[in-house]
């Protein structure tokens, strides 16, 4: 968690978290209830799921052309912004300079997503990689 | 859209320009960079799908919690190995990692 | 319901039981069996992303029903391909009747 705390120490950084595959082991700082958390929990999975599908993809079309393995994403909303790397993820406002620090914090702690995505998103929290989905 | 101007991003490999379909209508690609247009055609037919469901869940986002500040989305990225693919709107530009300035990217694919 | 008998469905092509990290059960039909691994991949990969969309509907909706999800059905111009649980199967839309196949495979699936 000290990534967490490192990030909810710089201004405008609104909350970060770590998620988990089923969105039901999360944990978090800042301005989120529990409730909140645990649906970002889900979204970030959601997305991370969609995005590795799609790097898959590219990769079969074009071998090591340097998109695998996805480390993150992005939405920039009009005023905050979400940022995910690895199994991290964090709410940002949209000020100067600010979503730039916050990536390079995010990847230089968690950037070393590898090619397993159910292993990493497992990595800290702890938790089966060979869960079944149902 | 100029994508000379998005080729100007530090770190720039690949600029490029979609229908709200996703089918490429323009691209601009460096030289040895591994991507080719076919990959740029599914970058963006994907990125219409991200913007679309990021939208989705600003929507239920501020629906279900009240906050703000989401809507409307001004744009998605996907940050790969290597390189990210910064889009908003109808433009995209995949930047290296390395040099990645994702504000500068967001701004410029904004103007689009 | 075993697969070869979905594979004489009107219209069937392939049908492919997979596991939930992606690999092969099962196969039979007319694709390579490095299509198959990837009709497999594809279709894990689908069923996970749908599981997704579906946890996130029924969170902004609060109705229920939506999750936990069942399948999904990509149509073509002239082929389909649908999967329910973790079967999915490829069929030419000129033959094959979709209610028929989802039947099927979900009879397969619960298995």
């Amino acid at each position: 968690m000290r990534i967490v705390k490192q990030l909810m120490a710089i201004p405008g950084v609104i909350a970060a978290g770590e998620y988990a595959y089923r969105g039901d082991r999360f944990s978090y700082e800042g301005a989120l209830t529990d409730e909140f958390a645990r649906i970002a929990s889900i979204l970030c999975r959601a997305n991370t799921m969609s995005v590795n599908m799609q790097s898959e993809i590219f990769d079969s079309f074009a071998e090591n052309c340097g998109c695998r393995p996805v480390q993150g994403w992005i939405v920039r909303g009009a005023q905050i912004t979400v940022c995910t790397v690895g199994n991290y993820f964090s709410f940002i406002e949209n000020r100067d300079e600010l979503l730039n620090d916050v990536m390079t914090i995010m990847r230089a702690k968690v950037g070393d997503v590898q090619g397993d995505l159910l292993v990493n998103l497992y990595a800290k929290l702890g938790g089966d990689t060979k869960e079944a989905l149902y | 859209m100029d994508l000379k101007k998005l080729m100007d991003l530090p770190g720039a490999l690949a600029a490029f320009t979609y229908s709200d379909k996703g089918d490429l209508q323009s691209h601009v690609l460096r030289e040895g960079t591994g991507l080719s247009a076919q990959v740029l055609d599914l970058l963006a037919r994907s990125c219409v799908a991200n913007l679309a469901i990021a939208s989705m869940e600003a929507r239920g986002w501020e629906a279900v919690t009240g906050q703000s500040g989401f809507q409307p989305i001004k744009g998605f990225s996907v940050v790969g190995l290597e390189w990210s693919v910064v889009v908003d709107g109808n433009c995209g530009v995949v930047i290296k990692n390395r040099d990645a300035d994702y504000e500068a990217a967001f701004k410029a694919v904004q103007a689009g | 319901m075993t697969l070869k008998k979905i594979l004489v469905l009107d219209g069937v092509t392939a049908v492919c039981r997979f596991r939930d990290d992606g690999v092969v059960m099962a196969a039979e039909g007319m694709l390579s069996p490095d299509l198959m691994v990837r009709l497999a991949k594809f279709a894990q990969w689908y069923r996970r992303m749908v599981s997704g969309n579906t946890d996130l509907l029924s969170l902004f909706s609060q109705m229920r029903g939506w999750s936990p999800s069942q399948g999904w059905i990509v149509q073509g111009d002239a082929m389909t391909v649908c999967s329910v649980g973790n079967m999915v199967c490829m069929f030419e839309n000129a033959q094959g009747s979709l209610n028929q196949i989802m039947q099927a495979l979900g009879e397969a699936a619960h298995e």
